[in-house]
């Protein structure tokens, strides 16, 4: 047989390197030396003549010599390929192994566990050592496995046109840098760096500034999250944080803040409030034990998504609602205030208004709960709003007893000065840099579009550009004189500091894929250290902040030391004046119709870094449900007033008459679902002169005259993935706000094009349906059995028949599961074709199985979208790109449902679903496989691929499966996906050429992409249905290691807890729960325990092992918005529940 | 009425005596203007042997052409993915299925006419069955397409037979979609048999008129020998009516197991035990539709207006009527289950059909299939050939939409409101239902072509001679018995 060796391609630095040859043919690459070279006996050598022993060493040797040559393209060094001659400790082919690092980040690093297969890592946990966030991640966390093998990442360095330049090339021109600047100082070398929390890359600039202490440094990052601090340090003169303890607050008020996502210290945050926010069962439900959570927003986030009073409010209207606020807090405190200091501040917000609620009463209501919660209340404000604010709401904390209770002031690291992008730009146009030296960051694309920074780069005579995209994916790059390619944070040695201050160390996971350089090791050059080695220095930062404490323990452990110093120190009340003063050119602006307001928030790409990653791409936002693009958000409100035409004429619910057929005004160009896509108009958003065009979105729950726009979006210069992905709104954004991330007297303008969005959800609202069931804490303290007299099943015959009464466990164990017409025998006692079991010798063995399930708790789920992400990397699930997600066709195994609900519409019904919300209240609901005992799916599959097994998972055989799609039609949760194209095999965009079209397997970018896929969950080919399993690998895995524990002892079972789904692992608030249901003592069945457990459908018998919690809020009675039930409630009520049937 | 006391009947009216009805009334003959034999042999023979006319050899090649549409689109299907339909989440079927059963219900016509008219002894079936048997065959080929392609991974569509497989598992026998595969195999199965069986005395005559030897060949290899003596008679019409009696029960369940595909499943509109009877008798409405669809132009091209007469259509126009009418109660009544049931989702489900997304969908159902058929009240439409024609071929487009509506608007908004997409098709999915049309047109075409378009000796069966009590002044009967 014949084999084919194809011969590695040489690799960069064989065709860019000097170049050895070993003949003139080899040079000239001939085709008859290649014939030569690939005949496994060249052609002398058969024959006598010409060929003597002499003559066929040297072509032997000729040939092991190109063959070294060949294995030298190799990707990892040969070196490294040894096989294990002895079993190298905790390393076992196929078994993974787990390393501590973190993700680093602006403002904290979040701590991970990072899981590798035969060394490459393969996905992301959270760290669970560490506390605050209990080994919780977020979906940047979660993808960022994806961007180390993304194909469009920079692959080595270039220099000047792209060139190609070697490490050692490298390495020399940053020699050169750093010896033409030590005559001067460093004067005109500017810096441009991100932001970090590292304390090794702090030490390593501080040599550079040693070393040139003339050259300047700014710092840049486009969402600056760092007022708070700036507010704190103002105050407290020293450098400090507030820190939030929200697992100790009764009541918080956010102004403008997405604590619970967005803003950094999120995951913790949200892990505090959801603790804060879980009850039990009935009897514990108190208003005062859970916390109620005000928000005041313009934009609608998931902090305002989780609010029990909610108001839309305009950002730069913010400021006069905090003096209302503070005003009422001070007097209400006694809080040493002057009443003139009181009557500025209601001066202040005197302009505040809002359409539909009244002010003054909602302030003093909301001042007046959080005044009599003393030492449990806490005000949070966005970190994109001014010092100022955040100094007010300091003093606010302050009076209420809040410092030191669930606000402390943690001190930050002493950090040099620098400068802002705006002084960079200036000192370009005043000819001051000679060199300058981008380190990460994309100024060139996200920075403010006043700044025109861009254009400035190209002025400056020398520009280093170190990053992690090239110059083909990145606009900074490909404005660099040199770039230096950076590496990933699973490459290098590195460090950084968690929220709280611990200590985190960033561990590479793997031997960097291409040449490039570690964000230390290149600062380290430029200080003059000719050979650096980042472990060292990451080390030496380890022994000097923790002396005395071990490294190795560090490293395996993930966090150590002592978290920041907290500052004891109170803001003192006599500011308060000062303050009033300072703030007096805060005005309340005319926010109308024909001023808007033009909102930033950060996309799912963050600041546009993340736009080249399929994952987060393809990840719908919570709110809008749009994937592969922003859109230009405006609330329904200003639709109605300014642009009607972008009212949805008609929806999926009523098309008119005779579905449409009739109505003479069937609109293409509106904002609706008709054809299952969401089609937007183009709109074009003015400021000051500055213009964006973009999709229009109608998104429910914004303040009226606000338009959010999410930044990140639109990159030119980007790679595949993130190519005419969404549009820009960095021209918009200006410098010199007041308040950053909003911008004042906008206009927007409708363009007759339209522009189809990838929209996940096309209905909007839960039709009054019983999915998520809801009650507000008084009513559930009342009818604590609230859930159980929901829907369907309140009125049939009990779903267990005679054996309603059984306990939860005996149910799981004695009831029949399954739909085949294969025989299912009790969970209890062996197959019937188990022969050893069924012996009485081997009876006495057999251990019954573990009944898995799931509870998710509705309560605590903040639609933050991790779980989603999570299951994607742990499943390999594919991405389909935007074409086939606006065909309905994406992946996802679990998905996050989100529905709007109001009051009834203007004639008193709930029926108009035209009339989109203005004001709405939001619900979440993560929904993956239920794993029915009776499953629907099982019965109509004619091939018998889904079946049940003996734990209760409802299992899916990929190889049986055909793909009639009967399953999914059957499946009344609709989880099932269906590979309709060879997601794998063909590349997004060519899934209609078929074979015709390129083969994915075959290309570069697989090579790398495939590195990432989990071994231990198959790669689905096309025709096959796909779902959750429960992420069955895991359960596998751990019944394996618990049976290797047991030994001769028998006691097989999975500990409860030690088996996490990648969902469950990720979820930062736990509100998803899985383990064993036939055990009364598991997390899982103390969750269902509580009398808010529910079923999804519970009426169609069905029996799904994953039941839902109910959510409860915690309205305030003395608000003007309160209302007794929430909305979703009083339309169950209204349309078909007890009120309805009164009615009747 | 018989027990009632003589002296409690009112008086009978003087008027009765005077009356002398007729003793019968003469019923309507079956074939036309005393045609004899000779003439129905060489009508029918002659359109197989004369040369074929021009439009049919345009039929044929336009047939042919839109035929390749299927082929096309199947290659697609097959070496692309299923994706190339419109299929999506939540409609993981759609025109697939909604093709395959309004090909299925097509195919009823043809059996019901030959087997369940004959066990009735309706004799006017015998124009007709011939034709209809073809289409049935045809038709439930068509259908076959479906089921069979749309899955993920046709080439392991045989698993769905009871046969040992490597992976050691049946399939599973709880699932409707099995029951399909036995139903519909059985139902072609027993069709072609009972299609053929009743062609073989058709084929003895063409053999027998033969002139070119492969026509000799062709028809002496089909016609099996036979020779039309006594015992071949008997037997063929012994086997003949015991494949009717094999053939009616499987009218009855081939629709009504297709319907559990839908019945069995928990769907919203799905899920209901209307179904299996509605089915049925929509299924025979769309056959007959279909029926006349075909045989109307084929009248008017071959005149065949004595064979196939007035009363022939009369006959199917009203049972068009009845089986429409009965359609029509079928879409009350779900609706008034729908409101008796007091479920939310179905009652929702039901209005939803009707004034949501899809509602034109279901008034194109409602107008073609309830309404229009109600003309079929009037003699004058019923004689208006033209009218008549264009009806059932609104009521063809009808029974589209009613499985359209069925499978997609119960599919579109189910359950979970998140989860409610729109579905519309590709083109891939208008090619392929476009070309089993044009794969159809073109067996039906090659079956006029070469084979006995209307059954010759059952038509003489029906013929005043045929009958043994013959006598020209005497027959009154026109061939009824």
């Amino acid at each position: 047989m014949k084999r084919i060796i194809n011969h590695p391609a040489p690799s960069l630095r064989e065709a860019s390197g000097p170049r050895y040859w070993r003949s003139l043919d080899e040079l000239a690459s001939t085709p008859a030396f290649k014939d030569w070279l690939e005949k496994e006996f060249p052609a002398g050598a058969s024959t006598l003549e010409g060929s003597d022993r002499r003559s066929f060493l040297k072509i032997m040797a000729a040939s092991f010599g190109l063959a070294g040559m060949g294995l030298a393209g190799c990707r990892q060094q040969t070196r490294h390929l040894l096989p294990y001659s002895k079993q190298t400790d905790r390393v076992m082919p196929g078994v993974p192994v787990f390393y501590t690092t973190s993700l680093p980040g602006a403002e904290e690093s979040v701590p991970l566990i990072i899981e590798t297969h035969d060394a490459r890592p393969t996905k992301v946990e959270g760290n669970p050592s560490y506390k605050p966030t209990g080994g919780s991640t977020t979906v940047h966390a979660q993808s960022s496995i994806l961007d180390l093998y993304d194909p469009d990442r920079a692959q080595r360095s270039s220099g000047a046109n792209g060139a190609p330049l070697s490490p050692a090339q490298v390495m020399d021109a940053l020699t050169k840098l750093g010896s033409s600047y030590d005559a001067s100082g460093g004067d005109g070398l500017y810096f441009v760096t991100d932001k970090s929390t590292s304390p090794t890359r702090a030490r390593v600039i501080d040599k550079i500034r040693n070393r040139f202490p003339k050259a300047v440094w700014a710092e840049y990052e486009a969402i600056d999250q760092g007022n708070p601090s700036r507010a704190a340090e103002s105050y407290l003169g020293k450098p400090a944080r507030p820190l939030y303890n929200f697992a100790q607050a009764k009541r918080v008020l956010a102004l403008d803040s997405d604590f619970l996502h967005t803003e950094p210290g999120s995951l913790g945050y949200a892990r505090g409030f959801a603790q804060s926010r879980r009850i039990q069962n009935g009897t514990d439900a108190d208003p005062e034990k859970m916390v109620r959570l005000y928000a005041v927003e313009s934009n609608f986030s998931l902090t305002g998504a989780n609010a029990d009073h909610r108001l839309r409010l305009a950002t730069s209207h913010i400021w006069g609602l905090a003096a209302l606020l503070a005003a009422e807090i001070f007097s209400l405190r006694n809080a040493g205030s002057s009443q003139q200091t009181i009557d500025a501040l209601r001066q202040m917000g005197a302009a505040v208004k809002a359409d539909n609620v009244d002010i003054a009463k909602w302030v003093s209501e909301c001042a007046k709960d959080l005044a009599s919660h003393s030492g449990a209340s806490a005000i949070i404000a966005g970190p994109q709003l001014p010092v100022e604010l955040h100094q007010l709401v300091l003093l606010m904390n302050a009076a209420l007893g809040a410092v030191g209770s669930t606000v402390t002031f943690s001190e930050l690291p002493e950090h040099p000065a620098v400068i802002t992008l705006a002084e960079v730009g200036r000192a370009i146009d005043a000819k001051l840099i000679k060199t300058l030296f981008i380190l990460n960051g994309n100024p060139a694309y996200n920075a403010p579009g006043d700044l025109n920074f861009a254009a400035k780069i190209k002025a400056v005579p020398e520009v280093f550009r170190y990053g992690y995209y090239g110059r083909q994916a990145d606009e900074t790059s490909t404005l660099s004189s040199t770039f230096i390619a950076g590496l990933h944070y699973l490459e290098s040695w590195g460090d950084g500091l968690t929220w709280d201050g611990l200590h985190v160390p960033v561990q590479p996971m793997i031997q960097p894929l291409f040449e490039g350089f570690g964000e230390i090791d290149v600062l380290a050059l430029l200080g003059g250290d000719r050979d650096p080695d980042a472990y060292a220095y990451v080390r030496d930062t380890f022994m000097a902040r923790n002396p005395g404490k071990s490294l190795e323990e560090w490293l395996a452990v993930g966090v150590a030391g002592k978290v920041f110093a907290t500052n004891t120190a109170s803001p003192s009340m006599n500011r308060v004046s000062d303050l009033v003063t300072a703030a007096a050119k805060f005005q309340v602006p005319v926010v109308d119709a024909d001023h808007l307001e033009v909102r930033f928030i950060p996309g799912i790409t963050w600041d546009g870094r993340f736009a080249n990653n399929g994952w987060l791409q393809e990840c719908p936002d919570p709110m809008s449900k749009l994937t592969w693009d922003n859109a230009i958000f405006i609330s329904p409100k200003l639709a109605k007033e300014k642009f009607p035409e972008l009212l949805p004429g008609y929806t999926q619910m009523s098309k008119g008459p005779l579905g449409g057929l009739l109505s003479p005004q069937t609109r293409v160009n509106d904002n609706n679902f008709v054809t299952g896509r969401e089609i937007a108009r183009m709109g074009e958003v003015t400021v000051n002169g500055q213009k964006v065009t973009g999709p229009i979105s109608i998104l429910p729950g914004l303040a009226n005259y606000t338009i959010v726009l999410p930044l990140g979006y639109g990159r030119k210069v980007v790679g595949q993935v993130g190519k005419n992905v969404g549009f820009d709104a960095n021209p918009i954004v200006s410098s010199a706000a007041t308040v950053s991330c909003s911008a004042s007297g906008a206009t927007l303008k409708l363009l007759p094009d339209t522009y189809r969005l990838a929209n996940v959800q096309e209905h909007w609202s839960m039709e009054g349906r019983a999915i998520i069931r809801e009650a507000s804490v008084e009513d559930y303290k009342a009818h604590p059995t609230f859930v159980s007299e929901m829907d369907v099943e309140a009125e049939s015959p009990p779903i267990y028949g005679k054996d309603k009464g059984l306990s939860p466990q005996e149910k799981s164990i004695s009831q029949p599961r399954g739909q085949q017409l294969y025989q299912t025998h009790p969970n209890n006692v062996p197959a019937p074709n188990v022969p050893v079991w069924n012996s009485p010798e081997g009876l006495k063995d057999f251990p019954t199985p573990q009944q898995w399930g799931m509870s998710i708790d509705l309560n605590t789920c903040l639609g933050c979208t991790a779980c989603l992400v999570a299951c994607q990397a742990e499943n390999n699930i594919p991405i389909v790109g935007k074409d086939q997600v606006m065909r309905g066709r994406e992946m996802h195994w679990i998905r996050l449902d989100r529905y709007f609900a109001s009051g009834p519409s203007k004639d008193g019904t709930y029926t108009d679903t035209n009339d989109l919300p203005e004001d709405p209240q939001v619900n979440f609901q993560s929904v993956a496989c239920q794993h029915c005992e009776l499953a629907p799916c099982e019965n109509v599959c004619p091939f018998m691929a889904t079946l049940h097994d003996d734990s209760g998972l409802n299992t899916m055989a990929y190889n049986r499966c055909v793909g009639t799609k009967y399953c999914a039609d059957n499946c009344p949760y609709k989880v099932r996906r269906f590979n309709f194209f060879d997601w794998n095999k063909r590349e997004v965009g060519e899934f209609y050429s078929g074979p015709l079209g390129p083969d994915y397997y075959d290309s570069d970018a697989s090579q790398l992409t495939r590195l990432q896929k989990n071994p231990d969950v198959s790669i689905r080919m096309r025709g096959v249905m796909e779902k959750c399993t429960y992420c069955v690998q895991r359960i596998e895995a751990a019944k394996i290691n618990a049976r290797v524990k047991a030994r001769d002892s028998g006691d097989t079972k999975v500990p409860d807890g030690v088996l996490v789904p990648a969902c469950a692992q990720a979820c930062p608030t736990e509100s998803i729960v899985f383990g064993d249901v036939s055990d009364a003592t598991s997390a899982v069945s103390i969750a269902k325990s509580s009398d808010r457990n529910y079923a999804v459908f519970g009426y169609l018998d069905i029996r799904p092992r994953t039941t839902y919690l109910a959510k409860i809020r915690n309205p305030n009675p003395a608000m003007p918005d309160y209302t007794a039930q929430p909305y979703s409630r009083e339309e169950y009520d209204a349309r078909y529940g007890h009120k309805a049937a009164d009615k009747s | 009425m018989s027990y009632v006391a003589e002296d409690t009947l009112p008086e009978r009216p003087a008027v009765l005596a005077k009356v002398k009805p007729l003793a019968t009334l003469p019923r309507r003959p079956l074939v036309l203007h005393h045609r004899d034999f000779h003439w129905i042999t060489e009508k029918i023979c002659g359109i197989v042997e004369k040369p074929a006319p021009t439009w049919w050899y345009v039929c044929f090649v336009v047939s042919l052409g839109i035929a390749s549409f299927l082929g096309v689109g199947l290659l697609w299907l097959v070496s692309t993915g299923v994706g190339v339909w419109g299929l999506r989440s939540p409609e993981f079927w759609g025109w697939d299925i909604v093709n395959f059963v309004w090909w299925i219900g097509i195919g009823h016509a043809g059996t019901l006419i030959s087997a369940v008219l004959c066990l009735l002894r309706q004799k006017w079936r015998t124009a007709i069955n011939r034709a209809s048997e073809a289409m049935t065959i045809f038709a439930v080929m068509c259908a076959g397409v479906f089921p069979l392609f749309h899955v993920g991974r046709v080439w392991f569509a045989w698993w769905l037979f009871p046969i040992p497989n490597s992976q050691s598992i049946w399939p599973n026998f709880r699932s409707p979609l099995e029951w399909d595969v036995f139903a519909v195999s059985t139902y072609f199965t027993v069709s072609v048999l009972f299609w053929y069986m009743g062609m073989v005395p058709d084929l003895g005559t063409l053999r027998d008129r033969a002139v070119k030897t492969w026509r000799k060949y062709f028809y002496g290899v089909l016609a099996m020998g036979w020779r039309g003596s006594t015992r071949h008679w008997r037997n063929y019409e012994m086997a003949y009516l015991i494949l009717a009696g094999l053939s009616t029960p499987l009218v009855l369940s081939v629709h009504t197991i297709v319907s559990f595909d839908f019945a069995a499943s928990l769907l919203p509109g799905w899920h209901t035990t209307i179904f299996p009877p509605y089915f049925v008798a929509g299924a025979i409405f769309s056959g007959f539709g279909m029926v006349l669809t075909l045989v109307l132009p084929l009248r008017a091209m071959y005149k065949l207006h004595d064979l196939i007469t007035q009363y022939h259509i009369d006959c199917m126009c009203k049972i068009i009527l009845a089986t429409g009418s009965m359609v029509g109660y079928a879409y009350a009544m779900e609706f008034f289950i729908a409101w008796y049931s007091g479920n939310i989702y179905e009652g929702f489900t039901f209005i939803n059909r009707a004034f949501g997304q899809y509602a034109w969908a279901y008034w194109i159902m409602i107008s073609c299939n309830v309404i229009s058929p109600q003309l079929f009240w009037f003699r004058k439409v019923r004689e208006n050939t033209a009218l008549v024609f264009i009806i059932v071929l609104f009521v063809n487009v009808g029974m589209w939409f009613e499985r359209f509506v069925i499978i997609v608007t119960s599919l579109a908004n189910d359950f979970l409101p998140s989860s409610w997409g729109y579905f519309s098709p590709s083109i891939v999915d208008i090619f392929t239902f476009f070309g089993t049309m044009g794969f159809f047109s073109t067996l039906f075409l090659l079956f006029i072509r070469f084979l006995p378009m209307l059954p010759i000796g059952e038509i003489k069966h029906v013929t005043p001679p045929a009958d043994p009590h013959y006598h020209p002044e005497a027959a009154q009967t026109g061939g009824h018995s």
